[in-house]
């Protein structure tokens, strides 16, 4: 099972995240306490939910691609159903 | 109270690192504060004849994103008289520092908010003193998610 990221990993994606939303001028309604709980959740839930993930992927492509690969096709459905155009 | 100098994001002074970046938010300058990291910058001056009283900075910002938290601000001042047995080749002085902590961001971004920081601890500044005033975000204190973008900072005496 995929472990979880370090506690620095979680900050930097939180902070980058809050830059990203300050650079884009993204309202953003939360708190960086709620901010930071939503980022682990999320890592925590890709942690838990990794074999699933890997799982969803057919033959042959779950077995001959990389786990880079694999990680940037699922980030690359990630980015055009949620931010295409963002 | 009266109005005793303006600070410029254009004549804003940086630490090595830990900085706020130089920006233009549409068009007006502005230090972005980052909500990560706490990050400093100082202005030179030199006290105007007539300084009085309690001084107090103003500090004029708008968030990047943020709609709801808060901000934590610290100021504080260096402050030099003629004759000072103060190395400035070699170092800093500057006293305590002054906060305001926790004032609620706008809940629109892009909306001005005024913070107001009394310098309890002013470094004994007098009229003529060669000076510096230096601004941190406490990021590490402060919720607001997202830049603070300074626009300006004011300091006022007690005139």
């Amino acid at each position: 099972m995929m472990s979880i990221l370090s506690d620095t990993a979680r900050a930097d994606v939180w902070a980058g995240a809050m830059r990203r939303f300050s650079q884009d001028k993204l309202s953003c309604g939360v708190t960086k306490e709620d901010l930071r709980a939503a980022v682990d959740a999320l890592d925590t839930f890709l942690s838990d939910n990794a074999t699933a993930v890997n799982s969803a992927i057919p033959q042959p492509a779950r077995s001959s691609l990389s786990v880079t690969q694999k990680a940037l096709l699922l980030m690359y459905v990630i980015d055009r159903r949620y931010l295409d155009g963002a | 109270m009266t109005t005793r100098a303006v600070f410029s994001p254009l004549a804003a002074e940086f630490p090595a690192a830990n900085f706020p970046a130089p920006t233009l938010i549409n068009r007006r300058p502005a230090l972005a504060f980052d909500a990560a990291t706490n990050e400093t910058c100082q202005w030179s001056c030199v006290a105007p004849q007539g300084l009085t009283g309690t001084l107090t900075a103003l500090i004029y910002y708008i968030m990047a994103s943020a709609t709801s938290g808060d901000t934590d601000w610290d100021v504080s001042l260096e402050a030099v008289t003629d004759g000072d047995a103060v190395d400035l080749d070699a170092g800093d002085s500057f006293a305590t520092v002054n906060s305001t902590d926790n004032t609620t961001v706008p809940a629109t971004a892009g909306y001005l908010d005024v913070v107001s920081v009394t310098l309890t601890n002013a470094d004994s500044i007098a009229a003529g003193d060669y000076f510096r005033l230096r601004l941190t975000r406490d990021a590490a204190s402060d919720t607001g998610a997202g830049d603070a973008y300074v626009l300006a900072v004011e300091l006022r005496d007690g005139a």
